[in-house]
């Protein structure tokens, strides 16, 4: 149980897949102008990761090592597709808001990554708590990411039409916030925020200069 | 003939610098970090994601127009098939260089694997078969001459944006940034600014 709890804490502070990691960053910046996206972005990756870790975790002495990456790609392809028509029937505003991004899940890098990092060497409870852990890591970070966007650049949250926190009408957000620099350069700063934090603590920095696409490649 | 040639035009003009896939869509942004803080490793996966997204796309769009849109199980099969379809290319690609080309093998060949999981070659081929994802003015139904023509400028906008920001990382190494900001956090930063001349372009020739 220790072993559970620490696995799902790593996702959330050393090894946080955007801060740290730096990997799986094109929906992050992409769906963070609005907090309703971002926080269904960010349920779909747990359901993603979550899923598929569990199921190539279970598997994991029935595949193959040669042809374990198209096998990987193709069990988290099925849970994209779930995610995607689930979606499409159940919340279309949603869906057509986060357009392309549901489909890009199946390419994030978070998800093959922590398949084939994790999932694939360690047992199903295991394998869900990193899931989990590190499924969670991702939304926090998105979600706050998405929250000042929103609020700073719009002067509202709005949330299944309901708008939950408003500035006065008369306030006129910087617009650059809600733009593509403006993701980039905030983003830039919540980096140098994580650090600055993860350094004070004094713990272990994970270089961040190694990205997930490269460990990947060597595996193919 | 003219109007189909002024289309094509816009269409990548459009595709590589009004819409750069990199710098205001977000997508394919790990090799962008990744790889551009050399000069030389950037230029060779530019040339890499030129070759390999036109190709990607062509086979992923002759693949949904024989096979899927026909046998009607094309939008919820899309993923997983064009997913399957650009990692066999690229193996199939890969292995015929090597024997075929040794030269363009050595140039290209590391960064070929690494291409099946970046997402900008994905969202080209999704995009040149069900227009409309990237919300472009000039999105309609893409025959097999416009999805060539649309996936090359966004392969090109891709190539310069990564060589350009590669450029721009080296001569950051030796600018005297504050500590806590080096490295990721400037480069972030730098991005943002790089995105911003994108931005301007916005509406220009009327796309």
């Amino acid at each position: 149980m220790t072993d559970w709890i620490a696995t799902f804490k790593r996702g959330l502070s050393i090894e946080n897949p955007l801060t740290i990691l730096m990997i799986g960053l094109c929906a992050t910046l992409a769906v963070s102008t609005k907090f309703e996206g971002a926080f269904f972005m960010g349920l779909a990756v747990i359901f993603v990761l979550t899923m598929s870790s569990m199921i190539i975790s279970a598997l994991r002495r029935v595949i193959p090592e040669q042809v374990r990456i198209p096998i990987f790609i193709v069990v988290i392809a099925s849970f994209v597709t779930i995610v995607d028509l689930t979606m499409h029937a159940f919340l279309p505003p949603v869906y057509n808001f986060l357009g392309v991004w549901i489909p890009l899940i199946v390419v994030n890098c978070v998800i093959l990554g922590r398949a084939e990092a994790f999932a694939y060497h360690n047992s199903v409870s295991l394998a869900v708590a990193d899931g989990l852990g590190m499924g969670t890591g991702y939304s926090f970070v998105i979600i706050v990411l998405a929250t000042f966007r929103e609020f700073v650049g719009s002067g509202e949250i709005v949330f299944m039409n309901q708008r939950i926190v408003a500035l006065p009408p008369s306030y006129q957000g910087p617009g650059i916030v809600l733009l593509f620099p403006g993701a980039f350069i905030i983003f830039g700063f919540m980096i140098a925020g994580a650090r600055w934090v993860t350094e004070r603590q004094g713990r272990r920095v994970v270089e961040t200069s190694k990205h997930c696409t490269i460990e990947e490649g060597r595996a193919l | 003939m003219i109007d189909m040639l002024r289309n094509l035009a816009l269409l990548f003009i459009g595709a590589a610098l009004v819409n750069n896939i990199l710098l205001t869509r977000f997508i394919g942004l790990c090799p962008f970090f990744g790889v551009s803080s050399a000069m030389e490793t950037s230029v060779g996966m530019a040339g890499a994601v030129v070759f390999v997204m036109t190709l990607a796309s062509s086979a992923t769009w002759v693949f949904w127009n024989v096979l899927l849109e026909p046998l009607g199980v094309g939008d919820f099969l899309y993923i997983p098939a064009f997913i399957l379809v650009i990692a066999a290319l690229v193996q199939f690609v890969e292995m015929y260089l090597r024997k075929a080309m040794p030269g363009l093998y050595r140039a290209m060949g590391i960064y070929l694997p690494l291409i099946t999981t970046n997402c900008a070659v994905l969202a080209a081929a999704t995009e040149a078969v069900k227009p409309g994802f990237f919300k472009m003015n000039i999105a309609y139904g893409f025959g097999f001459g416009e999805a060539v023509v649309y996936t090359l400028g966004v392969a090109v906008g891709f190539g310069f944006a990564l060589i350009s920001f590669a450029a721009l990382r080296e001569r950051l190494d030796v600018a005297p940034v504050p500590k806590i900001m080096r490295g990721a956090p400037m480069a972030f930063v730098t991005a943002g600014l790089l995105s911003l001349g994108y931005v301007g372009l916005s509406g220009m020739f009327g796309i």
